[in-house]
């Protein structure tokens, strides 16, 4: 799968995914979700960015500066309460939709 | 919770946003810093590492444009941008911008106000309840002949006898009326008299009391009243207690029942006191004094009343053999409030008014097509840097309609100076005036059409040139691409609309300037300057004088007085006076001239006069004698005649000797010897130009109510009040009203042509004016765009008089074919002036003529500017330019 080319909604559910269990800067959050797909998804900047202001302003991700692991300044997300629902809300809908795909592209 | 986020970065991106850029920039950074940090670690050297972490982020001020797409309000921010943006380049461009918003302005204030008065006089429902079931029946017989005269109480009778398409008929007459003497001083004021149907029919309200109930006509009532809501003011301090008041009406007591809102303007404006007409058994025809007013029954039409009202005017006829050619006109309610030449006229003036708009409209289009070209360039440029086409498009859009709410803007506060001005000064003197108001329809219909304008052509070429090919758009550097080849054929077939537009208009205006020339010639008759004329209407009271002895002695006293203050000349008295206000006219006969059976002469002005009458207004005697102090009711009856009388009745005869009576239904036969003939004067309006007139002597025909005409030394007005205050001090009961000079009373009764004339000529000079900027900035545009083509002539050994010639042949071919297609649509569209027009025919041959003549010169005027800019071009400086 071509990594640019990612679904606004798959990106979303990912950058969710990827924040559940702590907080990150920018350049985690794209290693974390390469990471957590095997390398299938290499999310660029120019789409990581624009997702995460809109996330941001839509109230699922919360943001602010603090240090990074070597000692530079970084923002950092969280997820937000909103966000928690949004992830598990996403996740539902995701599992469906993929149960449901996989049953009929088996189908003869 | 989530829209309370939403909020929140909205305020932040709008409000904040300095601080937001840079917090973006921070963190692009961060992670840049990072990136590079991480390469480093995995061994790549210091720039290596910068390098690659670069093109990784890929365009650090390409994520920041992303980011800011998607940020909440980005919308907001762009046409604030925009905005902006389109200020600053309407600041840059003053000219355009000047030229676009007076255009603009002046077409939608114009129209507004315009329409607006169109609207209130012609379409704003009268303030009379479903007053578009009334309707008003006149009368017009022969020897009469009114188009809408009066009927008299037999026929109104008769009417209603056999009415069955309207509810109870009603009938009124319009007098004057001396109002008081008992309590206060007594002032004449406009009145009316009317049945008692008169007010149910029109369903009006008292604001307190009551109106007439029926029944209250018959002979048996008492004389009651009905004031306005003005009178009620001005007279009883809006007091209650004047129901069940008596007050005077002509000197007799007539008991107050109720008070009429001031909405209430009919049968005339002024009006302000109603009495019940009494409907008292009639004895004979005549005195034709009334119009019916009443309700269409549901279903019925106006057209079936007419029909049945023809059918009643027939038996009419038969009745009474005096009638010949007798029909009963009826109208509806507006159209008889409005006169039969107003409608048109405003018409016309709403019609040419349109075209004003249509002009400014073609003209900011114009100014948009060369901005267009202009910024063809400019618009590449941005597109080739990355601008998105829609961006563009929006922001271009932005412009268009931000020109126009400006436009708007002003146009509005010039509708609303011109509509505040016709409502207090009322030039016209155009009925239902009160009904005008600013229009927010009429407003809100000429802004959407001038965006509309805006938009379409600011935007056309805008698309065509973000499709450009942006390479040789650039390269061409502004010099004429196709495209702008194609939009200068479009801008001067639009000039050449212009000129046409603005020359049928200006032919029109040059028509009623002409017709209104006309109307200021026509003298009324008399030589005695206008301004050194005063007239007054005077009443000395019915009680006291209504006897002719003691009416006679009074009006003796009143001209010894008027002669004796100080530069006056001469003074009269009469029933009538010119240009318009004619007093009694009646029918009559010759002595020895048998008319053929059933035949009969017709109606015409019988004025009497004071012995002066003929020397204060300067009217020439043309043979035998004017009257004098001799013509006593004790001498023989005398009368002179017109020269208008001469020519039409006694034909090839001597009138002096011959005698004449008055023939009408209800004389006698006092037989009155012809002593004298006077030229013509007019009594009934300046555009009327037969009428016939007959004079009596005041002492032998004595009438209560009289015209003083006195003339001075000097200017009339100035006498006024001395001689308001010599009068009135020779009665207390004395009122005076209609006080002012003649060339006032000329004025005012031309003042609804003189309406039309003004309006219809500034908006042909609005036209003009709107054409010729249109023309100037096309040449000036297409000598800038060919300085190079005149460097290159002039250099080759091109005269300046050559390239004025050339510049100027543009020019005028545009000219000539927008004045042939001009004419075309003038001679089209000038024959609904028609009834307008007054001495002149709707295709005068002179105005024709001059119309494209200085069509032509103002064009070529605003061609030569340029002209001879063109010619100031240096050859060296047009070669080398680019």
């Amino acid at each position: 799968m071509p990594a640019t080319n990612l679904l606004q909604g798959t990106l979303d559910l990912l950058i969710l995914k990827a924040l559940a269990l702590t907080e990150m800067h920018g350049l985690a959050i794209s290693h974390r979700i390469a990471q957590i797909t095997n390398g299938t998804f290499r999310v660029k900047p120019g789409s990581l960015f624009p997702a995460l202001h809109r996330m941001e302003e839509a109230g699922w991700l919360a943001s602010a500066w603090g240090d990074s692991e070597n000692n530079r300044r970084a923002k950092y997300y969280r997820l937000t309460a909103a966000g928690r629902r949004q992830l598990q809300a996403e996740t539902r809908q995701w599992e469906t939709i993929a149960v449901a795909m996989a049953s009929a592209l088996r189908a003869n | 919770m989530l829209l309370l986020s939403r909020l929140a970065s909205l305020r932040r991106n709008l409000f904040t946003r300095p601080r937001v850029e840079r917090d973006l920039d921070d963190e692009l950074h961060a992670y840049l810093d990072q990136l590079t940090e991480e390469k480093r670690a995995a061994g790549m050297g210091a720039a290596e590492a910068r390098r690659i972490a670069r093109i990784e982020l890929g365009g650090l001020e390409q994520v920041k444009e992303e980011v800011r797409q998607v940020r909440t309000g980005q919308m907001l921010e762009e046409l604030l941008q925009d905005l902006r943006y389109g200020m600053r380049t309407l600041r840059k461009n003053p000219a355009f911008t000047v030229v676009a918003l007076l255009a603009l302005a002046l077409g939608i204030g114009a129209n507004t106000a315009m329409f607006s008065v169109a609207y209130g006089i012609l379409l704003r429902p009268l303030p009379y309840a479903n007053a578009d079931r009334v309707a008003v029946v006149f009368m017009r017989y022969f020897p009469r002949d009114f188009a809408f005269g009066t009927m008299c109480m037999r026929d109104y009778l008769m009417w209603k006898e056999n009415n069955r398409a309207f509810e109870d008929p009603s009938l009124f007459t319009s007098r004057r009326m001396d109002i008081g003497g008992k309590e206060g001083a007594p002032e004449q004021v406009q009145g009316a008299s009317v049945t008692a149907g008169f007010f149910s029919t029109l369903e009006v309200r008292p604001l307190i009391g009551r109106a007439f109930a029926a029944g209250e006509d018959q002979p048996t009532t008492g004389a009651l009243a009905v004031i306005g809501e003005s009178i009620w003011r001005r007279r009883f301090a809006a007091n209650t207690g004047v129901l069940g008041q008596s007050i005077l009406v002509n000197g007799a007591p007539a008991t107050v029942i109720g008070v009429m809102p001031g909405v209430f303007q009919f049968p005339q404006r002024q009006t302000e006191v109603w009495t019940n007409l009494l409907l008292n058994p009639p004895t004979r025809y005549g005195p034709w004094f009334y119009r019916g007013v009443a309700r269409l029954k549901p279903g019925v039409t106006l057209p079936q009343a007419q029909a049945e009202l023809n059918n009643i005017g027939l038996r009419m006829m038969q009745q009474n053999s005096f009638y010949k050619r007798l029909t009963l006109p009826v109208l509806g309610l507006r159209d008889a409030l409005l006169g039969v030449t107003l409608k048109p006229a405003i018409l016309v003036l709403a019609g040419a008014v349109g075209l004003v708009l249509l002009i400014a409209v073609v003209n900011v289009a114009n100014l948009m097509l060369a901005r267009a070209t202009v910024r063809e360039r400019e618009m590449a440029l941005r597109l080739s840097l990355g601008a998105g086409r829609g961006r563009l498009v929006r922001q271009l859009l932005t412009e268009s309609v931000l020109l126009a709410l400006m436009g708007g803007a002003a146009g509005l506060a010039l509708a609303w100076g011109g509509i505040a001005l016709v409502r207090a000064w009322n030039p016209g003197n155009l009925p239902l005036i009160d009904s005008v108001r600013l229009d927010a329809g009429a407003l809100g219909f000429m802004l959407f059409v001038s965006m509309l304008t805006g938009v379409l052509f600011g935007l056309a070429p805008a698309l065509e040139s973000a499709r450009a090919d942006l390479n040789s758009t650039i390269k061409e550097g502004g010099r004429a691409s196709a495209a702008s080849q194609a939009r200068g054929r479009t801008r001067a077939a639009l000039v050449v609309c212009e000129i046409a537009v603005s020359l049928t208009l200006l032919v029109g205006a040059g028509l009623l300037l002409r017709s209104f020339a006309n109307l200021q010639r026509v003298t009324g008759g008399f030589s005695a300057p206008p301004r050194q004329i005063l007239t007054m209407l005077i009443s000395p009271g019915d009680r006291k004088y209504k006897d002719a002895r003691a009416g006679l002695a009074f009006y003796d006293e009143v001209l010894r007085r008027a002669r004796n203050v100080p530069g006056v000349e001469t003074a009269a008295v009469t029933d009538s006076l010119p240009p318009d206000r004619q007093g009694d006219a009646d029918t009559f006969a010759i002595e020895g001239q048998p008319l053929a059976p059933g035949e009969i002469n017709p109606i015409i002005s019988d004025v009497t006069v004071s012995p002066d009458f003929f020397q204060t207004l300067g009217i020439p005697l043309i043979k035998g004698r004017y009257f004098t102090a001799h013509d006593t009711q004790d001498l023989a009856p005398v009368a002179i005649v017109s020269e208008g009388f001469v020519r039409r009745f006694l034909p090839n005869q001597d009138a002096l000797g011959k005698r004449i009576r008055q023939s009408g239904p209800g004389f006698g036969n006092n037989w009155m010897q012809i002593v004298g003939v006077v030229g013509n004067v007019k009594y009934l309006g300046l555009t009327v130009d037969t009428d016939p007139a007959y004079y009596m002597p005041l002492a032998q025909s004595y009438g209560l109510r009289l015209y003083l005409a006195v003339r001075c030394s000097g200017d009339a007005a100035r006498l006024a009040d001395t001689l308001r205050r010599k009068i009135q001090s020779i009665d207390p009961g004395v009122t005076l009203a209609q006080i002012g000079a003649m060339d006032q009373s000329l004025a005012w009764s031309v003042s609804q042509p003189r309406f039309d004339t003004m309006l219809l000529s500034l908006f042909a000079g609005i036209a003009l004016l709107l054409a010729a900027v249109g023309i100037y900035g096309l040449i000036a545009y297409s000598v800038a765009q060919r300085t190079h083509e005149i460097g290159v002539r002039m250099a080759l050994g091109a005269a300046r008089a050559d390239v004025v010639r050339m510049v100027v042949r543009q020019g005028a071919s545009l000219a000539a074919l927008g004045i042939v297609l001009g004419l075309g649509g003038a001679f089209a569209l000038t024959r609904l002036l028609k009834t307008l027009l007054f001495g002149i025919g709707a295709t005068d041959a002179l105005t024709f003529a001059a119309a494209p003549v200085g069509s032509m010169l103002v064009v070529l005027l605003a061609t030569f500017v340029p002209a001879l800019r063109a010619t100031r071009i240096s050859p060296v400086v047009a070669l080398r330019y680019e």
